[in-house]
């Protein structure tokens, strides 16, 4: 990889970063393709200090890293292609939301007129054209989060950084974000999201990188993450109309390891180590009478695979 | 590019400028920058009202008086001979002295004050036993003398306090302000590089600077020239350099902004106590007169000393110590001492724009 800087990607080169002795993050090489990219851990797994890096905020202790073919050092060229909206909750004093945005555009040396469109429409985009002319320093927590989505916004980027993008924000707000970040990805932009909350992790992302005390223990489609974790036996949710006919045909095969009558009586919840080879057998059940509604995985999620991987600590559900 | 670097550094001026004129934690600066204005007002205001009263007494005099009469007047010249000279003493006093003598008795002697005026200055003649015991004459308009305290409050207030704390302030506060605020990576997110973003900030805070402080030297030289009537001030304007040393008091203000802020706003990248740097400017200054040659030159006060157009003669009995502080033993031309503070200003911005390439925020180790 190292020599050749591939420019439809972002790329980590063996980075690490440490905080005088404090790891930051440790040999993390990952590339980064087009969609929404989760990055999930408990706090202090690093998730910010990646997103810090990739931005330019903090340098590498060793590695390389390049966004788009650009390297981070190169702010002039780098934020020209990417928007990022930090965790940090402090704004330059005095501004109202609208100058916030448009000052960020003046600064890149936009022109006033450009500027003042680019940034009203960024703002009508995270729907906060009624108190954009209301200072910053008045925003509850959750306009305060929507102003920094529109700055991030404001230059149509082709990377977005998210730093929980959805703290602070209420559900309807939330629906509409994710709907927002889910409409910048189609559009083939890359959109980078750390998350402490699993289930819109799910709803979100397209794949996931998890990490755990600095170290990447994983990344992938989330599908394809449980598919490689081999130790834990695959659980699939099977709804039917007889689950006891059924559960004793599933328990006929040696590729059954556990069967549960689901809590409502209308399935089966079974532990496999071989799912592809299971379904087969399903199949075979199927053809001869038992009427199976749907056959679902029911931990192929970014909750059951992040329980897999790291463990229970910190993180909301 | 310049055209694209140019509207960038234009944008952090105008976010700057607002940030630092109005800060309310920046209210001390204008205090220090205004104190020597309200001194000079205060001077202006006690010398008015004292010429008043000069005129009011020549006025009450027998004849007109000139300052020629006045200084004829000698100690020993009994009192006939000082009326007969200048008429009847327009304000008299009485008094009596109690000396003791030999035996422990007292011998009283009898006093006169004359106070005499020619409308601008003074002259008080204490008489005892009939003869000019003691003759006092206080000067209405003394430019010379005036120039030099002047000099005194620029050089020893002004330049090394009020401009030197006031840049501190300012300038520190460019960046490590910032990243207390926890703001700075507002600037950093931005597409602009790190060394424009420094220039213009440096650009904002140098404004701001000449703003406050320029500003205030020249209400200054306004209160301070009041106290003259018109004659006098034309004459010391237009034909005793009076002019020319208003421009270079301006001229050395903001070359002492452009200096100072530079040293400042390096100390504010490079270090996360600003009160260590400061005190290491501030005595790298002051010791600035014992430093050698090569050294001394790395200084800001060394070229404002060289500019400063009017020389503080240390009076007789000033410590070594204090004379050294005062005198300038070996000044630089204008041209090269204008020429060694841009010099020492871009060395010191250029290892900050080395320096802020290389900040990353980090502000929970702050």
């Amino acid at each position: 990889m190292t020599g050749v800087i591939k420019n439809d990607c972002i790329l980590f080169e063996d980075v690490s970063k440490f905080y005088g002795e404090i790891l930051g993050v440790n040999r993390v090489n990952l590339s980064i393709p087009p969609g929404v990219t989760s990055l999930v851990g408990p706090n202090g797994s690093g998730k910010t200090t990646l997103m810090n890096l990739m931005t330019g905020l903090v340098r590498p202790t060793r590695g390389r890293i390049h966004v788009l073919g650009l390297n981070p050092s190169e702010p002039e060229k780098l934020f020209k292609v990417l928007g990022y909206s930090t965790q940090f909750d402090s704004f330059p004093k005095g501004l109202t939301g609208f100058q916030f945005v448009c000052s960020y555009l003046r600064l890149g040396g936009t022109d006033s007129q450009t500027a003042e469109q680019l940034a009203w429409r960024a703002i009508e985009r995270v729907n906060l054209i009624e108190a954009a002319n209301r200072n910053v320093a008045g925003y509850s927590k959750g306009m305060r989060q929507r102003i920094r989505l529109a700055q991030a916004l404001c230059n149509n980027p082709r990377v977005l950084v998210l730093d929980e993008p959805l703290n602070g924000l209420d559900p309807l707000a939330r629906a509409e974000m994710i709907a927002l970040f889910r409409t910048v990805a189609a559009e083939g932009c890359y959109v980078i999201i750390s998350s402490h909350i699993l289930h819109e992790v799910d709803a979100i992302s397209d794949q996931v990188v998890m990490l755990s005390n600095g170290y990447v223990v994983a990344e992938g489609p989330i599908h394809g993450l449980r598919s490689e974790i081999h130790e834990q036996p695959a659980q699939i949710l099977i709804r039917c109309d007889r689950p006891r006919e059924l559960a004793s045909e599933v328990l006929k095969s040696e590729l059954t390891m556990e069967v549960r009558i689901h809590a409502d009586g209308r399935g089966l919840l079974i532990k496999t180590l071989d799912a592809d080879r299971f379904y087969l057998t399903l199949n075979r059940i199927a053809l001869n009478g038992v009427e199976i509604e749907s056959v679902a995985p029911a931990d192929d999620d970014a909750n059951s695979v992040y329980e897999y991987l790291i463990g229970t600590e910190e993180v909301v559900r | 590019m310049t055209k694209l670097w140019w509207a960038q550094i234009k944008s952090v001026i105008r976010l700057e400028m607002k940030k630092t004129l109005f800060a309310r934690r920046g209210l001390w600066i204008y205090v220090l920058a205004l104190m020597p204005v309200l001194l000079f007002t205060a001077h202006t205001v006690f010398t008015s009202r004292d010429r008043e009263r000069s005129r009011q007494i020549a006025s009450r005099s027998e004849k007109p008086l000139t300052y020629q009469d006045l200084l004829a007047i000698k100690p020993g010249m009994t009192s006939e001979e000082v009326i007969a000279q200048l008429g009847k003493p327009p304000m008299r006093f009485h008094w009596d002295e109690r000396r003791p003598i030999e035996g422990g008795s007292l011998k009283v002697i009898p006093h006169e004050s004359y106070h005499y005026s020619d409308g601008v200055n003074d002259l008080y003649i204490d008489i005892a036993e009939g003869k000019a015991n003691s003759i006092h004459i206080r000067e209405g308009y003394n430019l010379a003398q005036d120039s030099v305290v002047f000099a005194g409050v620029f050089q020893f207030f002004y330049l090394r306090l009020a401009i030197f704390f006031g840049c501190l302030g300012i300038f520190m506060n460019l960046f490590r302000g910032e990243v207390l605020d926890k703001s700075l990576h507002f600037y950093f997110l931005a597409p602009i590089r790190r060394d424009v973003l420094m220039v213009g900030k440096f650009l904002a805070g140098l404004l701001a600077t000449c703003i406050i402080f320029v500003t205030s030297e020249l209400l200054q030289m306004i209160a301070f020239n009041w106290q003259f009537s018109p004659n006098v001030r034309d004459l010391y304007l237009y034909q005793n350099h009076g002019l020319a040393q208003s421009a270079a008091y301006l001229g050395i203000t903001a070359l002492a902004c452009l200096g100072y802020g530079a040293f400042f706003l390096a100390a504010g990248i490079l270090f996360r106590n600003p009160i260590l740097p400061a005190a290491a400017i501030l005595g790298w200054e002051a010791i600035n007169p014992f430093l050698p040659a090569l050294l001394k030159k790395i200084s800001v006060i060394y070229y404002l000393k060289s500019l400063c157009p009017v020389d503080i003669p240390s009076p007789p009995g000033t410590p070594p110590l204090f004379a050294l502080l005062v005198s300038n033993p070996d000044p630089v031309s204008t041209p090269v001492a204008i020429l060694g503070i841009v010099i020492v200003a871009a060395m010191v911005l250029y290892v900050s724009s080395l320096q802020v390439q290389q900040m990353e925020i980090n502000y929970t180790t702050e």
